[in-house]
């Protein structure tokens, strides 16, 4: 494994999805008991490149400015998943 | 198309950090700016000779049909002055998070035609007599709704549960004398942190027995340490845990939130626990804040109908505590020190970032600010009357509206609850998370027990005397 290099946090990623109504329909029953507005998620969301769920300013190897990457293939990894 | 896809196909664009357009981009602080207005409202009329009573009207007590019709037929002016209030502030707070105003509104529509059935049926005198607690009956209607008759998803723009309860609990603060808090909060705080850090391990150490990977055993611990679905998913994102592990410890945190609902009360009830002990223990043992003030509610009713000693209050009062300022307030802590644990003690992951304390700060669940600021204010504001003028003008004039208004708050969540809870929908948690984080539960269950109505059982039995 490779250590995370200075480079732009997840926040400004391509590969990054942290908006509140997207993860309340990625996240079945969520919004039972809790909400993707509230203050205690920050802005954290999901990265389509590694599957994970991570805060904003998070970074790794693999960040992609908007614009740089194509979405296709993670949307269609992501709703088949 | 899936929702998924949708959602992509809208085109998506990098957020800036939040800063200060948290405070019109998070529920919290719509919470905040709602509780207080309606607090800040309600003292300018006291001030001036007059109440907001006439807006916060609700069903009255009714034995007969007739009783009911004729309360309906006078007041039906007040409901429907109520009603466009409320659409009215929830409209602005919601299109401001960005919801769509147009799915709002018909979905309050229906939200508060069932708030009122639902509190015109607890305000029935006999709906003690049947178990017929509001709380309880609004979970139910709910759940059959959704998961039985079905209702079309985009009705869920306004069943809004986090939004309402924060909003409720604003509110609460308002009917909470300041020196209460300091005066319960120290034993509130070691009750809550003694249980939070014990089921925590407990769940985790279970979980990692089982084999379940080190983030997703946090994920469940802080779900049932902390508070829930929230605390569930503000430790995923602080440790990097996979995308499937929020969804498995949203299962579980529901399946068990709303069993505790239907059984911590009665359980209460059966050993005859004092209304403020059961409401400490229901503060410990509930996961999530909305499920909790269901059944600390419906406690509260019991205690109201006579059945345990000590007030209504009293339990809501010992739950909030114990939940609210014992628990909630440090997810903030708890996302930060396992951010620490996460990047420096377990395997890495290919993602990460250096934690940062200001993690306390982002994770703070704001709305308690409103908490302690509503109760500040009318706590300010009493300071120069005496006990019977505080009870004969200001309590009628100025708490008891503000309490009617909270009760509302509380109702539309406890619907809301239901409606939102499609068992189907859940994601497969799996037995050896649902094993881990029951292992938890049980442990949280006994010594929450042990703590409200043992150890600290003087303090929460004399609470608010």
């Amino acid at each position: 494994m490779t250590e995370p290099k200075q480079q732009g946090q997840c926040r400004t990623c391509v590969h990054f999805r942290n908006d509140a109504k997207y993860l309340e329909t990625v996240f079945s029953g969520l919004t039972s008991l809790s909400s993707g507005y509230g203050s205690v998620r920050a802005d954290d969301g999901i990265c389509l490149r590694h599957g994970r769920y991570l805060s904003a300013r998070a970074s790794c190897p693999q960040f992609a400015a908007h614009g740089t990457t194509p979405l296709q293939d993670e949307t269609r990894a992501d709703s088949t998943a | 198309m899936s929702n998924i896809e949708q959602t992509l196909d809208h085109g998506h664009v990098a957020a800036p950090p939040l800063r200060w357009r948290e405070l019109w981009l998070k529920e919290d602080w719509w919470a905040i700016w709602l509780g207080l207005g309606i607090v800040v409202v309600a003292y300018a009329f006291f001030a001036n000779g007059s109440s907001i009573k006439w807006l916060a009207v609700t069903p009255a007590r009714w034995t007969t049909f007739s009783q009911l019709t004729a309360h309906f037929a006078g007041n039906y002016d007040r409901y429907l002055a109520q009603f466009i209030v409320w659409l009215a502030v929830f409209s602005v707070a919601l299109t401001a998070l960005g919801h769509k105003a147009r799915e709002f509104i018909p979905s309050f529509i229906v939200l508060y035609v069932l708030s009122v059935i639902i509190f015109t049926i607890g305000q029935w005198d006999k709906a003690v007599i049947y178990n017929l607690e509001p709380p309880l009956v609004a979970l139910a209607v709910g759940l059959v709704l959704s998961n039985l008759v079905g209702l079309p998803r985009w009705l869920d723009a306004g069943f809004r549960v986090e939004f309402y309860v924060k909003t409720g609990i604003v509110l609460l603060g308002a009917t909470l004398p300041f020196t209460l808090i300091i005066w319960a909060g120290p034993v509130a705080i070691l009750q809550a942190s003694i249980v939070s850090i014990v089921t925590f391990l407990v769940i985790y150490w279970v979980g990692l027995k089982l084999g379940l990977d080190k983030r997703l055993a946090a994920t469940l611990g802080a779900g049932g340490a902390v508070c829930g679905v929230s605390a569930a998913i503000a430790i995923s994102g602080a440790v990097g845990g996979k995308k499937e592990d929020a969804p498995i410890a949203i299962t579980v945190v529901i399946i068990w939130a709303i069993a505790m609902i239907f059984v911590l009360p009665f359980v209460a009830q059966y050993l005859h626990l004092p209304a403020g002990v059961g409401g400490a223990w229901i503060g410990t043992s509930e996961f999530a804040d909305a499920a909790g003030f269901a059944a600390a509610q419906t406690y509260g009713n019991i205690a109201a109908g006579g059945a345990v000693p000590g007030t209504s209050d009293q339990a809501v009062i010992a739950y909030t505590l114990i939940k609210v300022v014992g628990r909630d307030v440090w997810i903030g802590i708890w996302a930060f020190v396992l951010a620490i644990i996460a990047t420096t003690r377990w395997e890495r992951t290919e993602t990460g970032g250096k934690p940062d304390a200001g993690e306390i700060w982002w994770r703070f669940p704001k709305f308690v600010i409103g908490f302690l600021i509503a109760s500040l204010i009318i706590t300010l504001v009493v300071t120069n009357y005496s006990l019977a003028d505080y009870n004969k003008s200001v309590v009628p004039a100025l708490v008891a509206p503000i309490k009617d208004l909270r009760a509302w708050a509380f109702t539309f969540c406890f619907l809301s609850i239901g409606l939102t809870t499609r068992f189907r929908d859940l994601a497969g948690a799996g037995k050896k998370p649902f094993a881990a984080f029951s292992a938890g539960a049980i442990v949280n269950v006994i010594l929450g027990f042990i703590l409200s109505a043992i150890v600290f059982a003087a303090h929460w039995e004399n609470l608010g005397h």
